[in-house]
């Protein structure tokens, strides 16, 4: 993870990377741009949005009793269910599973759990090759990177960064075609995925009722690999599963959109447990890693909760001003966006990552296209407050002292007139020491020499309302 | 009880307020008013505007639509197109077929009888020893064409429902470069919700894998350009008999 520095600093270098931005300018305008307008194709009368709220609450408030059929269902079938406390415990638990069958090689189907829990370290640290087998992730891995975006994990790369890693790392003949480059990638990776023994990939949603889980893609790798390899292993956070089908008709319908501005994704698979005796193909073994990972420690703050609401669809990122200028490796975690900046510090620690919540603007825009309306902003603030004042129950130290001090002067001083006219005067005096080339403040002293760093502050009139309105009595009305 | 569970039920402060688990289940799995499933098949005045709008849909997608009055037309089109392919791996030519009846009926074996072309039929057993699994896995591989039939055909958006189970190879319509769909236009719904009510209604004997398949298999993520033909079939065609 990053630390505050590196933030910074990466921040930095992506705030002037100008082929970063119109990069992501493209999924602004695919995507972003055109959320709302979609959402009102699942319904045109009431706010989709709040309907899609209400199944993920329910779902939430509920969540044993929707986790209990789902295992059953599934446990039912032949299929292997296991509910892991920690990241540690997932990815013992995936090592033991290839250890079990002998695994060389693993074809993984995109999942930020997967990042999240560190596991494509663990499988290589056992000597398991594992294949990255979304494009996008499948370009990232080859460059030795991590994803920058939820749901395009290469937004990052133009098509000629790629035809050039394609032509050193699979020793293809240089060229920026897409439709050439995807060739290229589909015929490595097809011998990838009908020669691995264990897949193993994300999930979306599930469904409780019937026992399955959902699974969308466009590529088909998923499928690949979910049908292909012996086992198949799919990690799913505890809070991503729907009770019935019926919610899944408003939820993938808003998910699909949310994320690719799609009315369908090209494949969505439910998959419910290993081939039956009389299907010719399908895995023998089926495993659903059901991970906790610090999420029952957010659904026991009700303040929080609704963040556990989130089915990850990657549109808050593409209208996010702070993510769209510093893209997703700033963040340095698996989440990143305005999901991330509130996600991460309640998983990771809000004091480690008390940047990550400081850095958004607060400017609402995500919670707009949040397809189950999340109230991201709300919970930033709340972070920030945490941060200023402590919470034991979050082991968060006050750590803004300065800032919190700053603003309970403000306070004393803005409540007491005649110290504000004394501090006006103050200012009035110091101004005047100050270069003012246009007329406007170039460079403020001290502490607030931040503020002007990038832009001029306009100096304090001469004379303020009060004391005009002293002077002249309001004469004029 | 899994620690996971106590933990959120230690979250979610249960038990609470006296709810027992069977009122909150009846809560969380209850279903909508008008969610029953609707009771028969579109009506056949309204076929014609479905088909309309799958056929704009699949332009949109990729996806070809051939509408054929009957089997045996069905049969010499798909024929024809088998005969105007080449594979992409490889050099001999091979289609899987479902083991079903709509696609029996096409008689295609017949067809291609004098070609290069062999086609095979998934084949049908109460259970699959490794070395049947292993032969039935190498034809699909070997298989330039997949064919199969659709339990659903979705109007609104040209989605196929395909379900698992006997005589269905699940790698059939995702293996081969070319998937072709057979679908009797008896089988179209309006939308993903109908297909969703359809699938409750069968009182949730759901198989243990199913799938919508909405178009070739496509990809955009190099600079948000789309692109067709990822991992799964780049070609795909859906027929439509009466
Ligand atoms: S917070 Fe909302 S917009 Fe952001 S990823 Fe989650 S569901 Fe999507």
């Amino acid at each position: 993870m990053n630390s505050p520095e590196d933030y910074r600093s990466s921040a930095g270098k992506a705030a002037a990377d100008t082929r970063l931005h119109s990069a992501l300018a493209k999924m602004r305008d695919k995507v972003g741009r055109n959320a709302l307008n979609l959402y009102t194709q699942v319904d045109a009368q009431a706010d989709p949005r709040l309907k899609a709220k209400d199944v993920r609450r329910k779902v939430v408030n509920n969540l044993d009793v929707v986790l209990t059929s789902l295992a059953a269902k599934i446990t039912g079938r032949g299929g292997h269910v296991h509910f892991a406390p920690t990241d540690l415990d997932a990815v013992e638990y995936c090592l033991g599973v290839a250890r079990r069958h002998g695994v060389r090689r693993v074809v993984k189907g995109k999942s930020m759990l997967s990042e999240e829990i560190g596991l494509n370290a663990a499988f290589e640290a056992a000597g398991i090759e594992t294949v990255e087998t979304d494009l996008g992730e499948y370009i990232v891995q080859l460059k030795g990177e991590t994803p920058s975006h939820i749901i395009a994990p290469a937004i990052h790369y133009s098509r000629e960064q790629v035809g050039e890693l394609f032509a050193e790392k699979l020793g293809e003949p240089y060229t920026s075609d897409p439709p050439t480059l995807t060739a290229m990638a589909r015929k490595a990776l097809r011998e990838k995925m009908l020669t691995a023994e264990m897949g193993v990939s994300g999930g979306n949603t599930a469904c409780a009722e019937t026992g399955h889980v959902t699974i969308v893609s466009n590529e088909g790798n998923i499928r690949m690999s979910s049908t292909m390899p012996r086992v198949h292993v799919v990690l799913l956070g505890i809070e991503k599963v729907a009770a019935t089908l019926e919610d899944h008709d408003v939820l993938l319908r808003m998910l699909t959109r949310a994320a690719a501005g799609q009315k369908i994704s090209t494949y969505v698979s439910y998959v419910g447990g290993p081939r039956l005796e009389d299907e010719p193909d399908g895995p023998e073994e089926f495993h659903l890693v059901l991970v906790d990972n610090g999420r029952t420690r957010i659904l026991g703050d009700p303040d929080f909760r609704e963040v556990l609401h989130c089915i990850r669809c990657g549109c808050c990122l593409n209208v996010c001003p702070v993510y769209l200028k510093i893209g997703g490796h700033s963040y340095g975690t698996p989440y990143c966006g305005p999901i991330g900046a509130v996600f991460t510090p309640l998983t990771r620690g809000v004091n480690e990552c008390h940047h990550l919540c400081q850095g958004e603007t607060l400017c609402g825009a995500c919670k707009q296209v949040c397809p189950v309306d999340n109230d991201l902003p709300r919970m930033l603030s709340l972070l920030r407050a945490k941060l200023a004042d402590g919470d034991p129950r979050w082991n968060v130290r006050p750590q803004s002292r300065g800032t919190k001090a700053a603003f309970a002067a403000w306070a004393w001083i803005m409540s007491r007139r005649p110290a504000l006219d004394l501090l006006l005067r103050l200012g009035r005096a110091v101004q005047r020491l100050l270069p003012k080339p246009s007329g406007w403040i170039r460079r403020l002293p001290g502490p607030l020499s931040g503020w002007t760093r990038g832009r001029d502050f306009p100096p304090l009139a001469k004379e303020s309302f009060t004391e005009r309105w002293a002077r002249t009595r309001g004469r004029k009305a | 009880m899994s620690t996971v569970i106590e933990r959120i039920r230690k979250a979610l402060h249960i038990p609470q307020g006296g709810l027992s688990e069977d009122t909150r289940a009846n809560v969380v799995f209850a279903k909508g008013a008008g969610w029953a499933a609707p009771a028969g098949d579109v009506p056949a005045g309204d076929l014609p505007g479905l088909i309309a709008q799958i056929r704009t849909e699949a332009g949109h997608l990729n996806l070809q639509v051939h509408e054929c009055a009957s089997a045996e037309q069905c049969g010499a089109e798909l024929a024809a197109l088998a005969e105007g392919r080449r594979p992409e791996w490889g050099t001999a030519r091979q289609v899987m077929c479902w083991s079903d009846p709509v696609i029996q009926g096409l008689g295609l074996e017949a067809r291609l009888a004098g070609t290069d072309i062999s086609v095979r039929t998934v084949p049908e057993r109460e259970r699959f020893d490794e070395t049947e699994r292993a032969e039935f896995r190498r034809q699909v591989v070997d298989s330039y064409m997949g064919v199969t039939t659709a339990d659903l055909l979705v109007a609104d958006t040209a989605t196929l429902l395909l379900l698992g189970g006997r005589g269905r190879g699940r790698s059939v319509s995702l293996v081969p470069s070319i998937h072709v769909a057979v679908v009797p236009v008896g089988r179209i719904v309006r939308t993903f919700r109908d297909a969703l009510r359809r699938l409750d209604a069968r009182g949730l004997g759901l198989p243990s894998n199913m799938t919508f398949i909405t178009g070739p298999s496509k990809t955009a993520d190099i600079e948000a350009t789309l692109v067709h033909g990822a991992h799964g079939p780049r070609e795909m065609h859906l027929f439509l008999l009466p």
